[in-house]
């Protein structure tokens, strides 16, 4: 079957400069190595190794760029670029003074899914949010999202508002990989019933190449709201600094008088992270208890496989 | 697991095309921009039990710096694409560094750039840095202009300079593509204008620097031979009663000029016959033929420092010299009384009428006078509250102003008219008092030193700009670098053997580099940065190209006078 050979894409699109190396860069920890503020345009297709979810590849493209051969070449090459696409993401810079033709070069994209991959999800970013001042954010993502929303019918986007400096790119793309996840509403049972018997205070559930909380249960509030970002950057630089050493990371496990926290690898596309506040428990019972969860989940996914080629293998 | 393998693979290989590796990517170099070294917060650990004395940092503030600092390693370390712009990082205030002990420090010291000086310190060192020795020739220029003429023209000068002035600072503001916090005046200039912006504002900023350095020369010989004078003079007792006209009071005013018929001589006339010390004296020390080459003794060595930077502690001698000057000025008007009479255009045996024709000579003073404008951005960079800026420079103006407004008109009314004409008012009005005159020998002193202490900074300053500019280094070697001093000090010591007129020196460079720096470069800078906006109307081009038109006509005039 055709689908099952080809990989699914996710397109990541958007105006030459909008952000999407940098934002690519951040959430898949890839080193950039070179400046992202250069003149040339992105012509990213086989390049691209970054895979998520299973079997998504990430593709970057730039579009709607000054450069003419940009152009063409993205014109003739368009069947190509949007066949077998699962999902877009375009990248709107907030800050752009081009807005008629940012929604032009927005709606021949839609176009070009309509054609070639109608069941495609849409998700719209309007990115560089810092560079507003903060009292106007709202309202401007408001009337930008009413914009896109009235543009892209009949085809539904979602639209959310982001910066790399603050915790709404984050969010953003947590959301669209929660979206992603056909069976996440029984995923998340599942979790809290985990949770519930180990009596951990915690359970994450991280998308394994970005990092990206993906569902979590929490039996009490926590202090810190901004915690999922900040264990996924921690993690994700942890990794860098593997990568050096040829090394690569498995699990952790950082304890203290006062809580003991296991990150480790779950099903093929995830990674967990268990919080215990009760120190007497041993690590090896909760380390067993994570073994055994794990090919409970697996299971999951493989009976709900079939029907859904995200998480196949 | 075969899947890892892939995943782990991926992250070994550099992401995008397969370019040079820049090599173990933990060699940091350094970057140039001091934004990637900012500092950040080292985590509280091993915290047992939460003690309120401990400055704890907010979720958000810690969310940031986790963010910042797993940015940091994405890319190169002179790359700025991630690097935390101003607006969300927290002022350097609401940094705390924490120690792995547990308990948090308040940074003391912040990079350099951030502005810690008050609106009182920028105002006062504005002031400081704009009074110059130009305060000297102001009465002789209120003289040259009419009083009632003079004033106005003050007035309006500090007016019109503080208008450019405020456009070079705003100038950088207009820039939006750029990154221009680190730019100077000139840099400005060659953005618009390109290298010969570049080259052309540096030209003009030389004429400035050299002629003040001529200026000095030639006020370092006068206040010398006067100091020499008076200390022989004192030594061996003699009443210096020469035949040049003076106030016979216990507080006495000399024209120097009026025995040659308003050039001023500096070869002084004594027929003592029966005194050959005296005349040995006179011989060897004279204003304009020995004087000036001692000098070459005191300060070529002093040139030649490749930094100059132990001059700068004593700037405090110019603010010194300013108060005392004022004090002199005040002390002498009280004895002397004024002496004022108004009459509006025709001269009198003893007064100037009100409105003269020879009111350039004063604008050419006065824009020499008022110019800051190529060091003001450096200035006003410090100033804490960035948004008080252009009302800070304006109370210097107005302070600068005033300062001189109260010399030269002090000077001049309290001139004693009666036994003098108001023209003997000479270009340096301490020339008016003679050498026997305690309170001026003491202003001379003071002055003296001062400015031996700033005619090296001076020389710092035109010889970093003219070969680091030529040769790219600023010190290429100790030839390039001789050389350079040996022009400036021989342009010093002709012009004070054959054209001392110090107001004369002043008004020619005054008006040649505030053509450019003062006239021309803001408003056109501005006219091309409205235009490129779409912004300009028809008064501004108007207003903005009168402006060039007096500068224009400010430099041509001091010809024909």
């Amino acid at each position: 079957m055709p689908n099952t050979a080809m990989k699914k894409k996710v397109l990541l699109m958007g105006k030459s400069g909008s952000g999407k190396t940098s934002m690519r860069s951040i959430i898949f920890a890839n080193y950039i190595a070179r400046d992202t503020r250069r003149l040339g345009a992105t012509i990213d297709v086989e390049h691209s190794h970054v895979r998520f979810l299973g079997n998504l590849v990430l593709n970057l493209w730039d579009c709607g760029g000054q450069d003419t051969f940009m152009e063409n070449y993205f014109t003739s090459q368009r069947d190509n670029i949007f066949r077998n696409v699962e999902v877009l993401i375009y990248v709107f810079d907030v800050e752009s003074r081009e807005l008629e033709k940012d929604m032009h070069y927005y709606q021949s994209c839609l176009e070009a899914i309509l054609q070639n991959a109608p069941d495609a999800k849409i998700f719209c970013l309007v990115h560089k949010m810092d560079l507003v001042q903060e009292d106007q954010r709202d309202l401007i993502f408001k009337e930008r999202e009413e914009d896109l929303r009235r543009l892209s019918r009949p085809l539904e986007c979602a639209c959310f508002r982001t910066s790399i400096w603050d915790e709404t790119l984050y969010k953003a793309w947590s959301s669209i990989v929660y979206q992603l996840i056909p069976n996440v509403q029984q995923l998340e049972m599942n979790l809290r019933n985990f949770a519930q018997i180990i009596e951990a205070d915690e359970v994450l559930l991280f998308e394994r190449a970005t990092f990206l909380v993906i569902s979590h249960y929490q039996c009490k509030e926590q202090r810190d709201v901004h915690r999922f970002e900040k264990i996924s950057n921690i993690i994700k630089q942890f990794k860098l600094s593997c990568s050096k050493l040829a090394a690569s990371f498995q699990s952790m496990e950082v304890r203290n008088s006062n809580f003991a926290a296991f990150i480790d690898i779950f099903t093929s596309n995830t990674y967990v992270m268990v919080v215990m506040s009760d120190p007497s428990i041993p690590s090896a019972a909760t380390l067993i208890n994570i073994r055994n969860a794990r090919k409970h989940f697996e299971k999951l996914e493989r009976v709900d496989g079939p029907k859904h080629s995200l998480l196949m293998r | 697991m075969a899947n890892m393998d892939s995943d782990s693979r991926h992250l070994l290989i550099p992401e995008g095309d397969h370019e040079i590796n820049p090599g173990p990517m933990n060699i940091q170099f350094d970057s140039s921009d001091i934004r990637s070294k900012r500092p950040f917060y080292i985590e509280p650990t091993n915290i047992v039990s939460v003690n309120d004395v401990i400055q704890r940092v907010s979720d958000h503030a810690s969310a940031m710096n986790k963010r910042i600092h797993y940015y940091s390693r994405l890319t190169a370390p002179a790359d700025r694409a991630l690097i935390a712009p101003d607006h969300v990082v927290p002022a350097p205030e609401e940094c705390y560094v924490y120690s792995p002990l547990g308990s948090a420090y308040k940074l003391q010291c912040y990079t350099e750039g951030y502005g810690k000086n008050t609106s009182l310190v920028t105002i006062f060192m504005i002031w400081n840095t704009m009074l110059g020795t130009s305060i000297l020739s102001i009465p002789w220029g209120i003289k040259q202009a009419g009083f009632t003429t003079g004033m106005c023209v003050i007035m309006l000068m500090g007016l019109l300079t503080l208008y450019c002035c405020y456009r070079v600072v705003k100038s950088r503001s207009m820039i939006s593509s750029v990154d221009t916090t680190t730019w100077e005046y000139p840099d400005v200039c060659r953005y618009y204008f390109g290298s010969f912006g570049q080259w052309s504002s540096l030209l003009f900023s030389l004429v400035s620097l050299i002629g003040a350095m001529i200026v000095y020369w030639v006020l370092m010989s006068n206040f010398l031979f006067n100091t020499g004078k008076f200390i022989f003079n004192f030594i061996h007792h003699i009443n210096d009663t020469d035949s040049i006209p003076s106030t016979n009071d216990s507080n006495p005013v000399i024209c120097p000029s009026a025995r040659s018929g308003g050039h001023p001589d500096n070869s002084s006339v004594i027929f003592y016959a029966s005194n050959s010390e005296l005349q040995q004296f006179e011989k060897w020390w004279n204003k304009s033929k020995t004087v000036p080459f001692y000098l070459i003794g005191l300060l070529l060595p002093l040139l030649n420092f490749k930094s100059p930077s132990f001059f700068s502690k004593f700037n405090i001698l110019g603010t010194v010299s300013v108060l005392y000057l004022i004090f002199l000025v005040t002390w002498k008007a009280i004895r002397l009384g004024f002496h004022l009479e108004f009459h509006w255009f025709m001269p009198t045996e003893f007064f100037v009428p009100e409105i003269r024709f020879q009111f350039p000579q004063l604008t050419g003073v006065l824009t020499l006078a008022f110019f800051i404008h190529n060091c003001i951005i450096t200035l006003l960079k410090n100033n804490k509250n960035q948004e008080n800026n252009v009302r800070d420079l304006s109370i210097a103006y107005m302070l600068v102003t005033l300062t001189y407004l109260y010399i030269g008109v002090l000077v001049f009314a309290s001139f004693p008219s009666p036994p003098l004409s108001k023209d003997c008012i000479e270009q340096n009005f301490l020339d008016n008092f003679p050498s026997s005159d305690i309170l001026s020998f003491i202003a001379r002193i003071f002055l003296l030193f001062q400015m031996m202490t700033v005619y090296p900074l001076l020389g710092y300053l035109a010889r970093v700009q003219l070969l680091g500019h030529v040769f790219g280094d600023v010190y290429p070697s100790i030839f390039h670098v001789l050389i350079f001093n040996l022009f400036i000090v021989g342009a010093g010591v002709i012009m004070a053997c054959f054209y001392p007129n110090i107001g004369g020196i002043i008004r020619y460079s005054g008006a040649a580099c505030g053509l450019a720096f003062v006239f021309i470069y803001p408003s056109l800078i501005y006219i091309i940065s409205l235009h490129q906006e779409d912004r300009l109307t028809w008064p501004k081009l108007i207003f903005h190209v009168f402006i060039i038109i007096l500068g224009l006509a400010n430099l041509i005039v001091q010809f024909f006078m």
